[in-house]
């Protein structure tokens, strides 16, 4: 009998997952897919906020593409309970799906503040494509936006917010800008460029109630004036969806606990994505790291391994970037390890700032912001990135780095880097294009 | 599959290649927009181009989350124009550094072998540059290294 995956979640692991089970995979197997939504990207629902894609543009597979790759789905539904020993997870009308393998990929949800008002209509959150119409329809030319939390999601809107010709406020309950992805003093040169392209920030606040005024909202901060505006986002944080597995058995710290072939604690479950807890690539440690790119790793990884094959992960990397008003901010690695050697250089005028974090003469995180068309950040942007997940041994280009944090291509090249670079893959083979993926015969 | 061999010795600076390359990708003559990029080293006494190595995991390709990289007959990593939105992800993706985004297009590119006819080979005079069937390799480390007294010399370096 045909082996039967079954792939709980449509995002960015699950899609990585059966496409690589479909490439891979020497015998044709049986895939389900179980998805709440019809599967697309959260990483371009901003361009479809500013109206530069199409709502179509989004979707990562249309049915005709899950036909081909012979996937029988389940869409629209929701996993309820998974029941380890009889191999079956059931769903939230009832259905019961047997499997013999599983892949957990359930991602991740927005949460809001804790306030009175929160759930108003006019307060949005921006995560899912359905909240994403939501705020469409409630920005146009003057409306004056008030964006609640300055982290990675909020600013990967700000953007799409001010074409569309709104106004902004971004209020945040820490003391800066940005908390997770950049230093103290990145958020202060991306707060200080926002604030010349007339972003209104005002951080330290406590957002305490949201209140109808009039066809606008109102909201009230425990000090500080309160704000009147036309529409607020809520940009307060995720929460993995688990709470369907509480009592299934399976081992779950701040996500799934998962061993380096991305397995739980039972050993046909597989976790990947946001909701994984697998090996950081830099620490060693188990952590979740909520990113694109991990959730694709994860989900090749996952895939390849129910396929048959026997593919070790070595551990993801954090990166993020943001543009906002052509100015780019990234972070690699660990760049917030206090413990390690750190050098920092600021060039106010170029609007560049660095940060390079060494542990022995290896690069171990850094950060990168500078305008978008200036040829320190776009030439260098990649080879940090580079320098962090080799962990090549700089030697005496560490201290040439040191002195010269703005040249990264020398000791890139010269420690042999690309030599590292070329012979590593996620899957012990070449990858092959997206549209390449043949169905097993 | 055929690939760009750089042999850095021979190149003498003069920046055919960027122009080639530039015309070639965006039809005007704009080093800028050239996705091969050549280096000084040893304070300008040497020079050597640097551009994408189409590697094996194309990182750029499977980071991009609409799936805009794909290989062209060439077997190089392309941007497909139509589908990138410009996210900038595979910019951070590529740990090669290799992948750009262009302000004006709001799209991402980089070296597609100018599908298998690439400007730059023809363009440079010394035969630094070459479209040879031959294995990728870091074409630039050990020139780099060799070269770099100078600049660690200024730095302090030991």
């Amino acid at each position: 009998m045909a082996t039967r995956h079954l792939i709980i979640g449509g995002g960015t692991a699950g899609m990585n997952a059966m496409r690589t089970i479909r490439e891979e995979e020497r015998e044709p197997s049986e895939i389900t897919l179980v998805s709440a939504e019809r599967p697309y990207s959260r990483m371009v629902l901003p361009y479809y906020l500013d109206k530069t894609i199409a709502e179509s543009h989004v979707f990562t597979a249309s049915a005709a593409q899950l036909a081909k790759w012979n996937v029988k789905t389940y869409i629209g539904r929701r996993a309820s309970g998974l029941d380890v020993k009889a191999n079956v997870c059931t769903l939230d009308d009832g259905t019961r799906l047997e499997y013999d393998d599983c892949l957990i990929a359930t991602g991740s949800s927005a949460v809001r503040a804790p306030v009175a008002g929160a759930d108003l209509p006019g307060v949005h959150s921006f995560w899912t494509l359905d909240e994403a119409r939501g705020v469409i329809g409630s920005i146009s030319r003057g409306t004056h936006v008030v964006m609640v939390g300055a982290g990675f999601i909020s600013f990967t809107i700000l953007n799409s917010i001010l074409s569309l010709g709104a106004r902004l406020t971004i209020v945040e309950l820490a003391p800066r800008i940005l908390p997770r992805m950049v230093d103290d003093a990145g958020a202060e040169l991306v707060a200080s460029w926002l604030k010349a392209h007339g972003v209104t920030i005002r951080t330290n606040v406590k957002l305490t109630r949201i209140e109808d005024a009039k066809g606008k909202k109102r909201l009230k901060f425990s000090t500080g004036p309160e704000i009147v505006c036309d529409a607020v986002i809520m940009a307060t944080g995720i929460r993995t969806n688990l709470e369907w597995l509480k009592d299934s058995g399976i081992n779950i710290r701040q996500g799934i606990v998962v061993d380096e072939h991305l397995r739980s604690n039972v050993p046909n479950v597989y976790a990947a994505g946001d909701v994984a807890e697998g090996r950081d690539l830099i620490s060693g440690a188990a952590a979740v790291h909520a990113i694109e790119p991990t959730a694709q790793e994860h989900g090749r990884v996952v895939g390849s391994n129910m396929a048959g094959k026997n593919v070790g992960y070595k551990g993801s990397l954090i990166i993020n970037i943001v543009e906002v008003c052509h100015l780019d901010a990234a972070s690699f690695g660990a760049w917030d390890d206090a413990k390690v050697e750190t050098i920092s250089a600021l060039k106010k005028d170029r609007n560049a700032y660095r940060k390079l974090l060494f542990t022995g003469d290896r690069l171990t995180g850094a950060i990168i912001i500078g305008r978008s068309n200036d040829i320190w950040t776009t030439n260098d942007v990649g080879m940090l990135k580079g320098l962090v997940q080799t962990g090549v041994s700089l030697g005496r280009f560490k201290d040439y780095l040191k002195s010269n944090p703005f040249d990264v291509k020398t000791a890139f090249i010269a420690s042999k880097t690309t030599s590292t670079l070329l012979p590593e893959t996620v899957l012990g083979r070449p990858s092959k294009a997206p549209g390449e993926s043949p169905v097993a015969v | 599959m055929r690939v760009l061999k750089i042999t850095p010795e021979r190149c003498t600076g003069c920046l055919r290649c960027e122009i080639a390359c530039s015309y070639m990708q965006t039809g005007t003559y704009q080093p800028a927009k050239s996705v091969i990029r050549v280096s000084p080293f040893e304070g300008h006494t040497s020079y050597a181009p640097y551009t994408c190595t189409q590697c094996a995991e194309g990182w750029c390709m499977t980071a991009c989350p609409v799936g805009a990289i794909t290989i062209n007959i060439a077997g190089a990593k392309d941007v497909l124009d139509d589908k990138c939105v410009g996210c900038k992800l595979c910019t951070i993706a590529c740990p090669y550094g290799t992948v750009f985004y262009d302000t004006g297009t709001r799209k991402a590119f980089k070296c597609n072998l100018c599908g298998g006819d690439p400007a730059c080979a023809h363009a440079c005079p010394t035969a630094a540059i070459e479209y040879e069937d031959v294995a990728t390799a870091d074409w630039l480390g050990d020139f780099a290294r060799e070269r770099a007294t100078h600049v660690l010399a200024m730095a302090g370096g030991r």
